[in-house]
């Protein structure tokens, strides 16, 4: 077993190896690791997930460009080749699960713990990198035949997808089990996109996998009026970005100067989110994306200096008001688009 | 939400679990069992069909099912259930002469009693689980779709089959059959389609000392996995091609030429690994194999050759195209350059002349080929455009190669916003510090 010392004193190691972009001494570690008999999943949760948390807050505060973020990603990467690929000696003795992340998920790492957590399991894998369309997944839940889908999501803007491809594994009677940042800490909105099952974490993934049944009817469709909402402003996407950020004060600055390319990037990665919170409310009935949402842009917006309060209860009349043809909309934004 | 109109009335019509005798199946219900065998067309895949299927029978219709599907190339059978979920593979000759065996031929009802279960379960762990459940009657349906009985439906239960409940039992094993043919027949068809796509998918990069290579693949018809576009990398030791192409055109036509092209350049760098040379090479093979063909007019490829130098980071690269992008060089501090090479492309006109350029890679530097799919990616505000691809690179200078094409690819999507794009290829080889 892997005690608190020694996982403390590697995770140490890998950042270190992290912040010099070293591939070899990343590699070498997990090989260490994994010789001394560190279980492979210990090493991705412990190790690389934990700090890709680390990145990610990093990049959160500003100190971490994207790019870093991208290269951290990239070492994660290698040190996840190494660790599914000792996985990968030990024979599988149950069925076949697919792991996938849908449209918009570029997040693939959670995928590959998921991935390796049930490999660890028994459970054969196939793992769809980021990024995969519902026509994708359908071929290969038709040519596989798995026992059962696992959908990790971790942005809300890929929980369209996600109910999509919970209606292409269910029309073909698979089960699915859904889980990941965009789902919360709970099984709510799981449960509205009509999954079989939700997952908190690597092991309930396991655990949940286990308990499900051999055949699901197809999922009911949504409450129609949302979810046609959700599709069009989807439709509308980018116009919609386009306009929150001419309108919002801290986006539409457009003075010259070296704060100008930290705000386009962020107004880039950032603003969208705050309309994914709007669907995946549409699309769940759950509110609480809003809040989390605007909470996490407050976090954001402070870190980089600004008067995040003020900030936010100015881009949740800008919402409103570019959101006016969206009645459902309009009201989740003014009713819940704003910091507790 | 799931077993949304199957399972209320489970629940609503059977008060306990296991004592079908006298069981009366209401008008209401069984139309509800005739529309969930609809949704057994959801499914493609022979195993998830007949498993769909027996759940779709137990407890309404039986207390066990079995579902047996025969194969359609070998002929064996594929037996399915809640025993096995996974299933039990039988030869045919296995269930000669038996109850079962009869029904695969002739397709008509047999009807046994509970005592001679063998008869019609011929395998374990069916027959053991067949057994504790003590049946009084065993039946077995034919499974007949297109004209041809493709497998059976074995049902036990505790107490007897009126004739009229097995005629509602054929009825539903009618339809059923058609979904599990179509399903059967998707399965063949993928088995061939899958080796031949196989082939043609693009290689793993290999390890080079002194640098580190990346690619990523997105074809237009995502679900295909194949596409017009491709790359590859030939060589050995310190002499490598690193080469990327597009054959004009998509889907399976398109990489089947790409496949060809591939390999024709293989030959071609066996012979001289010179980028030009080898061009020219291609150029000449495939305007022979392009002459009849209907759907390629051309191919356009870029071939760079990549010499690592032996003692210190850096390695030489000459570079010829043949009407494709000319790469883009990430140098370490962030300046982006093109390259100034250009070519006709392959196949149109034969014994064609190609230009060589060369190129250093220092260390950090990164040199970044990609397929028209990227450029051209078609979004709201028009082309993607090469000055998009320019200013996205310099904070990715130094980056690892996985890192760059992530990064790339993943604005190339974020642009196209889920609109269809052609298909997609990046490579990149960083020069190692």
């Amino acid at each position: 077993m892997f005690d608190l010392e020694q996982s403390r004193d590697a995770l140490r190691r890998y950042e270190e190896a992290l912040a010099d972009g070293d591939r070899v001494k990343i590699v070498a570690l997990v090989e260490e690791l994994l010789d001394a008999g560190v279980a492979p999943l210990d090493i991705m949760t412990g190790i690389v997930a934990a700090a890709q948390r680390t990145v990610g807050e990093r990049w959160q505060r500003g100190e971490w460009s994207v790019a870093q973020e991208h290269a951290a990603t990239a070492m994660a990467m290698a040190a996840c080749e190494v660790a599914t690929g000792r996985l990968a000696k030990t024979p599988a003795t149950r069925g076949r699960v697919i792991v996938a992340c849908a449209e918009r998920e570029w997040h693939w790492l959670p995928a590959a713990i998921i991935g390796c957590a049930l490999r660890g399991g028994g459970w054969e894998t196939t793992l769809l990198g980021p990024a995969t369309s519902p026509l994708r997944l359908s071929r290969y839940v038709q040519d596989i035949g798995p026992v059962a889908v696992a959908i990790s999501c971790s942005v809300l803007g890929a929980l369209p997808t996600t109910r999509r491809f919970i209606e292409t594994s269910t029309s073909a009677g698979v089960p699915v089990v859904a889980g990941g940042a965009a789902f919360g800490s709970d099984p709510i909105r799981a449960k509205a996109l009509g999954a079989t099952a939700w997952a908190a974490d690597a092991q309930g993934a396991v655990d949940a996998v286990a308990a499900l049944p051999v055949v699901v009817s197809s999922v009911p469709p949504l409450p129609q009026a949302p979810a046609r909402e959700q599709a069009v402003l989807e439709l509308s996407h980018r116009h919609l970005v386009d306009r929150i950020q001419q309108e919002w004060s801290v986006t539409a600055n457009s003075e010259p100067g070296p704060g100008q390319a930290t705000l386009r990037a962020f107004a880039r990665d950032a603003l969208p989110q705050a309309l994914y919170s709007v669907w995946a409310a549409l699309l769940t009935g759950d509110t609480r994306p809003l809040s989390e949402t605007a909470a996490w842009m407050a976090d954001l917006l402070a870190s980089r200096g600004l008067d995040a309060p003020s900030a936010i209860e100015e881009l949740t009349t800008v919402l409103a008001t570019v959101l006016l043809d969206y009645p459902l909309s309009v009201e989740l934004v003014r009713d819940h688009f704003r910091l507790r | 939400m799931r077993k949304s109109a199957v399972q209320a009335g489970k629940r609503d019509g059977v008060s306990s679990h296991g004592d079908i005798a006298g069981r009366h199946l209401d008008q209401m219900r069984r139309q509800q069992l005739e529309e969930a065998v609809f949704e057994l067309g959801g499914s493609l895949n022979v195993r998830r069909t007949a498993l769909q299927l027996a759940d779709l029978v137990q407890p309404d219709l039986a207390d066990w099912t079995m579902v047996v599907v025969a194969d359609c190339g070998t002929g064996e059978l594929l037996m399915l259930g809640d025993a096995d979920p996974a299933g039990v593979v039988l030869g045919r000759d296995d269930v000669d002469g038996s109850a079962l065996g009869r029904v695969l031929r002739s397709g008509h009802t047999e009807q046994v009693d509970g005592n001679d279960l063998k008869t019609l379960v011929p395998v374990e762990p069916f027959l053991a689980s067949a057994t504790a459940l003590k049946p009084t009657e065993a039946v077995a349906l034919g499974l007949t779709a297109r004209g041809g009985t493709i497998g059976a439906l074995v049902m036990l239960r505790r107490g007897a089959f009126g004739s009229e409940e097995v005629a509602f039992a054929e009825r539903i094993a009618a339809r059923s059959a058609l979904a599990v043919d179509s399903a059967r027949l998707y399965e063949e068809r993928s088995r061939t389609a899958s080796v031949l796509q196989h082939s043609l998918r693009l290689p793993a990069l290999p390890d080079i000392p002194g640098v580190r290579l990346a690619a990523r693949h997105r074809a237009a018809f995502e679900e295909l996995e194949i596409g017009g576009d491709f790359y590859d990398v030939i060589g050995r030791d310190d002499d490598w091609l690193v080469t990327i192409g597009d054959v004009c055109g998509k889907g399976v036509e398109a990489a089947a030429v790409a496949g060809q092209t591939r390999q024709i350049i293989r030959t071609a760098a066996h012979f001289d690994r010179e980028p030009a040379a080898v061009l020219s090479a291609t150029n000449n093979v495939l305007y022979d194999v392009l002459y009849d063909s209907t759907t390629t007019q051309f191919v356009t490829v870029v071939c760079a050759r990549l010499r690592p130098l032996p003692n210190k980071a850096g390695a030489n690269v000459d570079l010829a195209t043949a009407g494709h992008h000319a790469p883009l060089l990430l140098r370490a501090d962030g300046l982006v350059e093109q390259v100034d090479v250009y070519g006709t492309a392959a196949g149109v006109v034969a014994d064609l002349p190609y230009g060589t350029r060369s190129v250093y890679l220092d260390a950090g530097d990164t040199m970044l080929m990609f397929t028209d799919g990227i450029d051209e990616a078609w979004g709201e505000a028009g082309e993607y455009g090469m000055e998009r691809l320019h200013n996205l690179l310099p904070p990715y200078a130094g980056a690892p190669p996985e890192t760059l094409c992530e990064a790339v690819e993943q604005d190339v999507m974020e642009y196209l916003e889920g609109r269809a794009h052609d298909d997609m290829a990046l490579l990149a080889v960083t020069c190692l510090t």
